[in-house]
């Protein structure tokens, strides 16, 4: 069956449509919570709250957008709101652009990025870094360079215009780079 | 450094706006010339790219049990 034929038995009211419709994203939606959440009970409280906003509201669902552009509208929602749960939470100042590029020593890194599927020690670099990271340049860093969505796309889910999206994006990557440069260019 | 055209701050601020795009605006020959000649900006280059890469690979699988207690918790059935 199509995703259409699923999305309009779903909305008519059908169990099994939407039980498929969940078991075909619910990956996807794991994997980004715990991306955006570093923590895998944080993200399986998210996608449990996404997937029911999903059912609460699939008959809003117009098709003018991707079902799947849908779904990250409502999870990046719901990604804000366990930050905002959490405001005491230290997150890097990314306000001065100039101060995130030092052209003056840039060290070569040795290690691959394959290396991440093997190296817990890499992981938790990683997941160091991006904590560091305020949610709202975590998740247009996510959904931009990750997910693979595109700038346009993204600045619909998260109500941004492509310049701002673009202005996030770029200090996002110079942060990220930074943080990770700290640990990695002896490696 | 200051013999070159295009000044590294420059090409390092290119990077970072055009990261996982192809280099095909009219400066994108400026940017790539710059970059086979100073090493400084090509270890930028493949630091963003890399930092890019590790994010994209870093991947989690749903457990089987979260999977059962998502049914449960949305009242849908598996079967």
């Amino acid at each position: 069956m199509t995703e259409t034929e699923l999305i309009k038995k779903a909305q008519e009211g059908d169990r099994k449509a939407l039980t498929e419709l969940v078991k075909r994203y619910e990956q996807t939606i794991y994997n980004f919570s715990f991306k955006v959440c570093r923590d895998r009970e944080k993200a399986e409280h998210t996608m449990q709250e996404t997937f029911m906003s999903m059912v609460k509201s699939i008959k809003q669902f117009s098709g003018r957008s991707k079902f799947s552009t849908w779904l990250y509208t409502i999870v990046s929602n719901h990604c804000l709101m366990m930050a905002r749960a959490q405001k005491n939470k230290y997150h890097a100042s990314l306000d001065d652009e100039n101060s995130l590029i030092d052209e003056s020593h840039i060290a070569d890194w040795k290690v691959t990025p394959e290396k991440v599927t093997e190296n817990n020690e890499l992981k938790k670099i990683l997941d160091e870094a991006i904590e560091k990271l305020p949610y709202d340049y975590r998740i247009v860093f996510i959904l931009r360079d990750v997910e693979g969505l595109s700038t346009a796309e993204t600045g619909k889910i998260v109500g941004l215009s492509v310049p701002a999206v673009k202005s996030r994006l770029h200090r996002a990557r110079a942060f990220l780079r930074n943080e990770l440069d700290k640990k990695l260019r002896n490696e | 450094m200051s013999k070159k055209k295009i000044s590294c701050k420059e090409v390092m601020d290119y990077i970072c706006d055009h990261a996982g795009e192809s280099f095909d605006s009219p400066k994108c020959r400026e940017i790539k010339e710059h970059l086979n000649e100073c090493e400084n900006c090509k270890h930028f280059f493949e630091s963003v790219d890399k930092t890019i890469s590790f994010y994209k690979i870093y991947n989690v699988q749903i457990p089987d049990e979260a999977h059962k207690r998502l049914l449960s918790y949305l009242g849908l059935n598996d079967e």
